[in-house]
């Protein structure tokens, strides 16, 4: 019956998927709402007014989908190659830090190359741990996912040792930067809202890579690197050129997701600033099939998720950390369908 | 000098306390072919299960069960999605930290705190001196006048040892991770295997969350773990996957804590942040270093699936 539908109008997998994962996500969550005594349906409508009851709220739930779209998109490229890049963390840090640094030392002051150089640096300086990491798991044989990982915690660190030492602000009471100059503000998309151009940004990198993915010989080159190794080795496509090519888009990606956090919300560099992003950015390329074009609605569903929950605690009382639980749950749930549909392919 | 040098070796061997039974732990996952990302969660469910057990009951020793029993259970979900469903390893134990970050925040206030943070205090395990030996001059205050779980952790590197390499269920365990195929061949099942070793690993990496709880901080708060976790994977790498190897590196990196704490007081010419990097430096170095030559179990991370019986 399904069969006979056109082609257009059949639901592609990989959504059927991430709603099942989403949805039973959420049951799992309403049982854990109702044995702590409060009720789900209460706390899923606070969460779900929080999300959308205003213009601002939708504005804010946008900013917050922005970092995770960027980098989700990068990892999506690098997954779907079998490249486990679990670096994101780190690369989003990184790129704060560039953004700022750059603010800092060559300021300037036409809003234009002001945005346009603190958003290449972070580009770049995300770019270069990604790089790093490739480098490491290129020649040394080091599996990618250690090296992408460790380097996680040392770019952390290395943001808190800049903001101790040339970077922060002098007399705050927390590691933190000074403001950056007015020209540096990402420019917001409609006068008195907050919504700032990450979005587009993000949309656009996004649609971009979905071109590329399947549109472009390198988008080829992934793609059968992804489905064999050895078929893209015989293919004639470089293995590690590509690998390393990969990674420095995914680490850009990355690093923009930083910067656009620096200049978009905070206008400043704060220790700390992009704490869990990178991880989630994992389940949201997961979540969207390893598919740029799906990590837009997959980014904006933890954006809004996320600006929910902080409603539903205000509102309800239900701990917002039920976010994660949700977001945990899914990514296992993701986790779990994938691999079941493989084995039952390779079946 | 020497009053600092003996504060410095004590300090040291407070700090990596905890980590010890969490690397314990992730050594028995590695070795049999699991990569144990997920480290962070299950010691995070065991700081969870000792401090909320102990505050229930009063009694440290349901703790420590607790400990024991939280951190199976984060466990078991990376068997069943990591080792059943034979999912990417690295990013289901993401996943499963994920999702105790959260459950240890949300369980937390609502089955103590009604909805808020709750403020819950537990008394620390006491030190006990071994008679004669603490009174040694240097190793006398740094192994023998420790807390009771500090002996047990240094204790528990003799039985894991001998369990890995001089017992038939080590060798199976440790070939689940080097040749899972050759351990169907002998009969046993593989998957089995490596899903009940993730388990144990588990439940033992959960006894570091309570030596955290109960020897060092006394209560729960959100995320208390703080990337002790994957502080312990790096210690794994660096001890190559051997228990007393692991122990010495932890050690190390609770060294390079001790002294970063201090660094003020010593007049070190570089920051704390840069000390704190050191133990993933190490591990970093340490893997390219060893290059194709690390001895990973050969077959880590990658799933295993049961050979097809050929169709009639």
């Amino acid at each position: 019956m399904l069969r006979s539908l056109p082609r257009a109008l059949r639901i592609p997998s990989g959504a059927k998927r991430a709603a099942t994962a989403i949805g039973a996500s959420f049951v799992a969550t309403a049982l854990l709402i109702l044995i702590a005594g409060k009720n789900p349906i209460a706390a899923f409508s606070a969460m779900f007014y929080g999300a959308f009851g205003s213009m601002d709220r939708i504005a804010f739930a946008c900013n917050k989908s922005t970092p995770y779209i960027l980098c989700g998109t990068g990892i999506a490229l690098c997954f779907r190659a079998r490249i486990i890049n679990i670096g994101g963390e780190g690369q989003i840090a990184l790129g704060g830090l560039g953004a700022a640094w750059v603010a800092f030392v060559w300021p300037q002051h036409s809003a234009f190359m002001a945005v346009g150089t603190a958003l290449l640096a972070g580009m770049a300086a995300g770019a270069l741990w990604s790089g790093l990491a490739a480098a490491i798991h290129l020649w040394r044989n080091v599996h990618e996912v250690l090296a992408t990982l460790l380097l996680n915690f040392i770019a952390l660190l290395l943001v808190g040792e800049a903001l101790h030492g040339a970077l922060g602000e002098p007399g705050a009471g927390f590691p933190q930067s000074s403001m950056l100059d007015n020209a540096y503000w990402l420019p917001v998309l409609a006068t008195g809202s907050q919504l700032h151009l990450g979005i587009v940004i993000a949309v656009v990198v996004a649609v971009a890579a979905h071109i590329y993915l399947w549109n472009t010989t390198g988008g080829f080159a992934l793609r059968v690197l992804g489905a064999s190794r050895s078929a893209a080795i015989y293919a004639g496509f470089s293995v590690s050129a590509l690998t390393m090519k990969l990674m420095l888009v995914a680490g850009a990606m990355a690093g923009l997701a930083g910067a656009v956090e620096v200049l978009g919300v905070h206008y400043r560099l704060i220790e700390g600033f992009s704490q869990g992003f990178g991880f989630n950015a994992v389940v949201v390329a997961l979540l969207g099939a390893l598919n740029p074009l799906s990590v837009i609605p997959a980014g904006l569903f933890f954006g809004f998720l996320e600006a929910g929950a902080l409603a539903m605690q205000r509102q309800v009382g239900v701990p917002s950390s039920l976010v994660s639980v949700i977001q945990g749950l899914t990514m296992l749930f993701v986790l779990a369908a994938l691999a079941s549909t493989a084995q039952r392919k390779a079946a | 000098m020497d009053a600092l040098a003996l504060d410095l070796l004590v300090a040291s061997m407070r700090i990596a306390s905890p980590l010890f039974f969490v690397a314990l732990g992730g050594i028995l996952s590695e070795r049999a072919g699991v990569f144990a990302v997920g480290l962070e969660g299950m010691m995070l469910a065991g700081a969870w299960g000792a401090t909320i057990g102990t505050f229930l009951t009063g009694m440290p020793l349901v703790g420590i069960v607790a400990s024991i029993v939280g951190g199976a259970l984060v466990a078991s979900a990376v068997a069943l999605v990591a080792v059943r469903f034979g999912a990417e390893q690295m990013v289901t134990g993401l996943a499963v930290n994920i999702l105790t970050l959260g459950i240890t925040s949300f369980l937390l206030r609502m089955a103590v705190g009604g909805g808020r943070a709750p403020v819950i205090q537990v008394p620390l395990l006491p030190v006990w001196p071994v008679p004669y030996l603490s009174e040694l001059p240097w190793v006398g205050p740094m192994l023998f006048t420790q807390q009771l779980l500090t002996y047990a952790a240094l204790l528990a590197t003799v039985p894991a040892m001998l369990l890995l390499f001089r017992t038939q269920m080590g060798l199976t365990l440790r070939a689940a991770g080097e040749n899972p195929t050759a351990v169907f061949a002998t009969g046993s099942n593989p998957m089995r295997v490596r899903m009940l070793a993730v388990i144990a690993s588990g439940a033992v990496a959960g006894l570091g969350g309570a030596v955290l709880c109960l020897q060092q901080v006394g209560t729960f708060t959100d995320g208390m773990t703080a990337g002790r976790g994957y502080l312990a994977l790096a210690a794994i790498i660096v001890g190559r996957w051997m228990p007393v190897g692991a122990l010495v590196a932890c050690l190390l990196f609770g060294a390079a804590e001790a002294v970063q704490l201090r660094a003020q007081a010593l007049a070190l010419p570089v920051s704390s942040y840069t000390i704190q990097m050191l133990p993933y430096l190490i591990a970093l170095i340490v893997l390219a270093a060893l290059g194709r030559s690390a001895r990973l179990p050969a077959a880590i991370g990658v799933a295993y699936e049961a050979p097809k019986r050929p169709s009639a």
